[in-house]
């Protein structure tokens, strides 16, 4: 804001002296206040100009012109809080700030001194504000000795970086130390390249020194390539004298008299402000002949780059800024013995050259005293990625990843699971969790398989995919080899090709193999450093994630989602059961509704019961919910099957002739049933027992009749036995029957589906008083029409879908006078279903967070009451949900009448008492072989809750799905081949496309709901369907991701 | 069409037709016109001393030259490794989608021209998408026709 004085050239060092003496001490004396706007290029995309603009105008308004500094910086680092700025003196960071709170900040922090508390940036590990910049956990931990002047200066103008002592490094060098002083100091500090490789800079110096030539080059290399780092640019858009100074005193070092500075041309910024910076260096005679009457001559330029990766590589940068094209040469001979135009030239990176004044002003000692053995000083790593805090993070040589990642990153969005990280670009590698506390520096991450590079560090979370990322830098790399080799042109493509088809899912065993060895060739038969390192990304993958290259091969599996040729819909690829949601969306969305439920009906034997109760994965993927809303997929199936029930349209059930083997099922529950539908399809003679009076397992004994109603169920399971299977009810296996027993009758195999019905007990004392019911048991009298006796006030312990269920279920009884849910943890935690959780708090019932119970009070044994303690968050636990941890002293008695446990349940497995051999887990679940369902005892096989311990319907008809396939193998050939293929839509159907009007008004829909009165009252149906026109909206803003793949559009314009 | 070649020669001239400021007056030429015209090619060759087939193979090497004119407008989306593992490719798909064209295309009535770049050095706030010189953070399949609207209607 200042106006720029006149500027007149320095001609003796003396002048220099006094000129930064000048302005140090008018920074001193200096007491306005100032604010300095982060304004870099990842600032100014996020509207730092606009911002500035504002708090201009903000001043002015209130006449304050003279009494604030404001300034326009170069990044502060902190990216993810752009735009912020900092306030000076007390140095307050406001972050992600709008034009419109410039006013407000000018108003209130400035003229009145106050903190406003909603621009402050909250720690997203504990929910704290921090006021001031250090108090950032993001800053907390750095060392920003490069950075850190960034927020300090504007870097347009000279006059402010000598206010912070700039230039005086170079003073001190033509002043009192001779070229070869400067080579030791740099020597003794230990100081390395920050480019990558980490050579010892003193070194190549000293090299350089040693060579007879009139006429010597230093270059800074600020080709920054690597995708994920832009320290460079930050240092030079932000402070641009301290890699000039640098460079100053490297020249005089080597003797050189000219130099250029090669930046990328993608970073226009840098450019402009590195100009800027040489031309006021020019000016002031720090630049030119007779450098402040020393008699040393130097000039630097800028030689702008065009677009190369390679150009990064040093013989290749020269030979881009001679105006060649960029391809590297055999080394030796370095560049330090024959550089540009053949002559001895000094290459660096901008970090290093940024980190020379400083250590000339503190001393080779202090920068020594700073990182590990052979590391020395600090590293600027750019934190992107999956992760919260990201940004430009300086910090020590020999910090470990973890506090980078967790302490300084602050974690992974979203609590996602942290996978691995990326070092050191294209050249370098994935390290993995299990590495998370390795020290970093050159030596740690070489011998881990990958490398500093210039700092780039990526992290990815449990949605990255590991051989996409190896196919990604492949895809880089193949584009930008020079083709100079055919080893790296040739191989890196050929890396590319098989890596492609592996995420596409046609990969195959042999291809790892292929791709080590052709790996080792491109390393050994490059010339440079990109051939060299190309094939890190592929080796560091397949070392620490082969897991998830097999996955691909063997399984058809990309466990990220990510690979879209073998993911093709997500919601297709994650439905346990196979449904092909995307077909039938597409068909909702021609009015095909009849094909849509042949289609739901292939794939599903219970389409009524999931259309109410599925916990819908398919929506938790679907990508219309990234950044929007989700696809209402499972109100979209229910849709459909209400329109068949409407217009009276039966399943087409093939009758197939039952003249195969004889297969016993236990439990005719969800797993239970599906496995009888499909192996009775197949031609089995099925017999389903099971111990309770009607088929439907959990279903029937489970789930209230307000979120499924009866007649649905009924209507699934007369569909699946009319394929020609015999139910035997009040059946049970261990009382009745043995396995043995089957065997002898004929049965050739088993299928064991027996659920996990039996509750666990709270282990609190007073647990056997009257009043104290299980939920299990409660949801099943009531559902099977038995009286329960619920009085009063009612206390569910527990946060499952049990506990809701139980909860809804009292709540409709008359004489339940209040029911309250006490969970440990909090709602963020809660694992039963978010919609049942809202429906339940319509309903009035109360949940009580960070409660756990201690002790049931009871009288004349009966419960009168429960003492409870206050919870508080801790640590994750095995599970990923933070565990709860009682407060002492914190006891408080909840006044109720009946207490209802409903905090999980086991498999009975009882029955198996006799038949010891069947191996089972200390949880009381049955071990099966993962992908055949076999336990070890030959022809039993087992699925569902009772394998997995409680989980969803969907899951356990997926058991039943799977099994009844393997069982059909087992049984017709006595082996076991699993066979894996890609999903796909058994139909092409045509997208019918909504305009973008439409699609920005289309939302999700909301399902109605009955009336509270009659919810109250009554179990009927809570939940009511979409009608026509909804169902065929919803189904057109579906984004159609089935058409994505490369077999969808050859059929998509076969069809045209 | 011939474009004009009127600005060639002062271009040349400014780095006095020196050899080694061959990358720097194509920039230049490239910014100028968009592309690099064949006859402004003939034009440096001559004017340089270097022959028309290495002006040709640098002109071919660097990304940042372009043989062919592009369009009015100028879509680059970052494909650097944040941008790629939050997603940068699904928002290209989409420009590809509402466009028509692929990366590296520019569409028949020449409004637009598609591209990719491997990073931008905006890590942080990715993906990023550059629109006439404007970035836009944290980019998402939705937000692409409300960057393409207002262009479209201008000319």
């Amino acid at each position: 804001m200042n106006p720029r004085k006149r500027v007149k050239k320095l001609r003796r060092l003396s002048e220099l002296e006094d000129l930064i003496n000048k302005e140090k001490e008018k920074r001193e004396k200096e007491t306005r206040p100032i604010i300095s706007i982060s304004s870099g290029t990842c600032g100014r995309a996020r509207g730092s100009e606009k911002l500035t603009e504002a708090f201009k105008k903000a001043i002015r308004q209130e006449n304050l012109q003279d009494k604030i500094i404001l300034k326009s910086t170069g990044c502060h680092g902190f990216c993810e809080a752009e735009p912020n700025v900092i306030i000076y003196p007390e140095g307050i960071f406001y972050q992600k700030l709008a034009p419109k709170n410039a006013q407000e900040i000018i108003q209130r922090t400035i003229l009145k001194g106050e903190i406003i508390d909603s621009f402050l940036y909250v720690d997203p590990t504990n929910g704290q504000k921090a006021i001031r910049e250090g108090e950032i956990s993001f800053y907390r931990k750095q060392r920003r000795i490069v950075l850190g002047a960034n927020p300090l200066i504007d870097p347009l103008d000279i006059y402010d970086y000598f206010s912070i002592g700039g230039y005086s490094s170079l003073l001190k060098t033509l002043s009192s130390l001779s070229p070869e002083e400067v080579i030791e100091t740099i020597k003794k500090s230990g100081l390395r390249g920050r480019g990558g490789a980490g050579f010892p800079t003193g070194k190549k110096w000293e090299f350089a020194r040693a060579q007879k030539s009139e006429l010597k080059y230093i270059i800074c290399n600020a080709d920054e390539g690597d995708p994920g780092a832009y320290m460079d640019r930050s240092l030079l858009e932000g402070n641009p004298h301290r890699v000039i100074e640098g460079m100053i005193i490297g020249a005089y070092a080597i003797g050189a008299s000219e130099g250029y500075i090669y930046v990328r041309d993608e970073y226009p910024l840098a450019v402009a402000n590195v100009s800027i910076a040489l031309e006021q260096a020019r000016k002031l005679g720090l630049l030119g002949e007779n450098i402040l009457g020393t008699g040393f001559n130097f000039d630097l330029h800028i030689a702008k780059g065009a677009g190369a990766f390679v150009c990064g590589e040093e013989t290749a940068l020269i030979a881009s800024i001679e105006g060649r094209v960029g391809e590297p040469r055999q080394r030796p001979p370095y560049p330090a013995v024959k550089g540009l135009w053949g002559k001895p030239t000094v290459i660096n990176n901008v970090e290093t050259w940024g980190n020379v004044p400083i250590i000339l002003e503190k001393g080779a000692d202090w920068f020594a005293s700073i990182g590990t053995n052979g590391s020395k000083g600090t590293k600027i790593f750019s934190l992107v990625g999956k992760i919260n805090n990201t940004g430009l993070v300086e910090v020590p040589m020999g910090i470990t990843l973890r506090e980078i990642i967790f302490d300084i990153g602050g974690g992974i969005p979203q609590s996602r699971k942290f996978k691995a990280v990326q070092t050191g670009g294209p050249s370098g590698g994935c390290l993995p969790e299990k590495l998370i506390d390795l020290p970093i520096d050159y030596e740690s991450l070489t011998q881990a398989g990958s490398i500093m590079g210039s700092g780039g560090m990526i992290v990815m979370d449990d949605r990255t995919c590991m051989v996409d990322v190896a196919r990604y830098f492949l895809n880089f790399l193949r584009d930008e080899s020079c083709g100079k080799c055919l080893s790296c042109r040739e191989g890196t493509q050929r890396l590319w090709e098989i890596v492609t088809e592996i995420t596409k899912g046609k990969g195959t065993m042999d291809h790892l193999a292929l791709l080590e060895e052709l790996a080792m060739a491109v390393k050994d038969a490059s010339l440079c450093g990109l051939g060299q390192t190309a094939p890190n990304p592929v080796l560091s993958t397949l070392r620490y994630f082969r897991d998830e290259y097999e996955a691909h091969i063997k399984y058809k599996k990309c466990p990220a989602l990510v690979c879209k040729d073998i993911i093709s819909s997500p919601c297709h690829y994650i439905c346990p059961i196979d449904q092909e949601a995307s077909t039938y969306i597409a068909l909702i969305a021609q009015g095909r509704f009849e094909e849509a439920y042949n289609v739901i009906l292939k794939d599903n034997p219970l389409p009524s019961v999931c259309s109410r109760v599925c916990h819908h994965p398919c929506e938790s993927v679907c990508r219309a919910g990234e950044g929007g809303e989700p696809i209402a997929i499972r109100a979209l199936k229910r849709f459909v099957i209400d329109w068949a029930r409407e217009h009276n349209i039966q399943p087409n059930i093939p009758s197939t002739e039952k003249s195969r083997e004889r297969v016993a099922i236990i439990g005719a529950g969800p797993a239970g049933l599906t496995a009888g539908y499909y192996l009775s399809l197949r031609g089995f003679q099925v017999t389903i027992f099971d111990s309770l009076p009607q088929p439907g397992g959990w279903l029937i004994k489970g789930i209230p009749k307000h979120r499924l109603p009866r007649e649905l169920l009924q209507r699934d399971i007369d569909n699946i036995i009319k394929t020609g299977i015999e139910i035997r009810t009040n059946a049970t296996l261990g009382r009745d029957f043995s396995l043995a027993d089957l065997f002898n009758q004929g049965f050739k195999a088993i299928f064991l589906a027996t659920g996990a019905h039996r509750s666990i007990k709270l282990g609190i004392p007073g647990e056997e008083a009257e009043g104290v019911i299980q939920a299990t048991e409660l949801l099943k009298k009531i559902n099977f029409g038995e009286k329960v006796e619920l009085r009063g006030k009612i206390a569910i312990i527990g946060g499952g879908n049990a506990a809701i269920d139980a909860a809804r279920v009292a709540i409709r009884n008359e004489n339940c006078q209040k029911v309250i849910i006490l969970y440990r943890r909090t709602i963020n935690e809660m694992p039963a279903f978010k919609e049942e959780i809202e429906s339940a708090l319509e309903e009035g019932v109360e949940i009580q967070f960070l409660t756990a119970p201690k002790r049931i009070i009871v009288k004349e044994g009966k419960v009168i009451g429960l003492e409870c303690l206050r919870m508080k968050l801790g640590e994750p636990d095995s599970s990923g949900r933070r565990r709860p941890i009682p407060i002492e002293g914190s006891e408080f008695i909840v006044d109720v009448n009946m207490v209802i446990p409903a905090i999980g349940e086991r498999p009975d497995i009882s029955y198996l008492q006799n038949v010891d051999r069947i191996q089972v887990t200390k949880e009381e679940t049955i071990v099966v072989d993962r992908e055949s369902f076999m336990t070890n005892l030959p022809g039993v096989f087992a699925g569902g809750d009772v394998v997995t311990g409680p989980a969803t319907v969907v899951e356990a008809m997926a058991a039943g799905k799977k099994a009844a396939k393997t069982i059909e193998e087992y049984v017709s050939t006595g082996k076991i081949k699993m066979e894996y293929k890609l999903k796909r839509p058994s139909i092409w159907v045509e997208q019918v496309k909504l305009s973008e009007d439409e699609l920005e008004k289309a939302r999700r829909p909301k399902l109605t709901k009955i009336s509270m009165k009659l919810r109250k009252s009554s179990f009927k149906e809570v939940e009511q369907g979409l009608s026509e026109n909804q169902a065929i909206l919803e189904a057109k803003r579906c984004l159609r991701c089935d058409l994505e793949t490369e077999e969808a559009k050859m059929a998509m314009r076969r069809e045209k | 069409m011939e474009a004009n070649l009127s600005l060639v020669p002062a271009i040349i001239d400014k780095y006095k037709a020196q050899k080694k400021a061959l990358i720097a007056i194509l920039q230049e030429i490239q910014e100028t016109y968009n592309y690099l015209p064949e006859e402004a090619l003939r034009l440096v060759s001559k004017k340089l001393g270097i022959p028309l087939i290495d002006v040709v193979s640098v002109a071919t090497f660097y990304r940042a030259f372009s043989l062919k004119p592009k369009g009015r407008h100028q879509i680059t989306v970052c494909l650097g490794t944040a941008c790629h593992v939050r997603g940068g490719p699904k928002v290209l798909e989409e420009f590809e989608r509402k466009l028509g064209i692929k990366a590296g295309e520019t569409t028949p009535d020449k409004k637009f021209t598609l591209e990719t770049v491997n990073c931008l050095g905006c890590c942080a706030i990715g993906p990023v998408v550059v629109a006439d010189g404007n970035y836009h953070a944290h980019m998402t399949i939705r937000k692409v026709s409300r960057i393409l609207k207002p262009l479209s209607k201008r000319e």
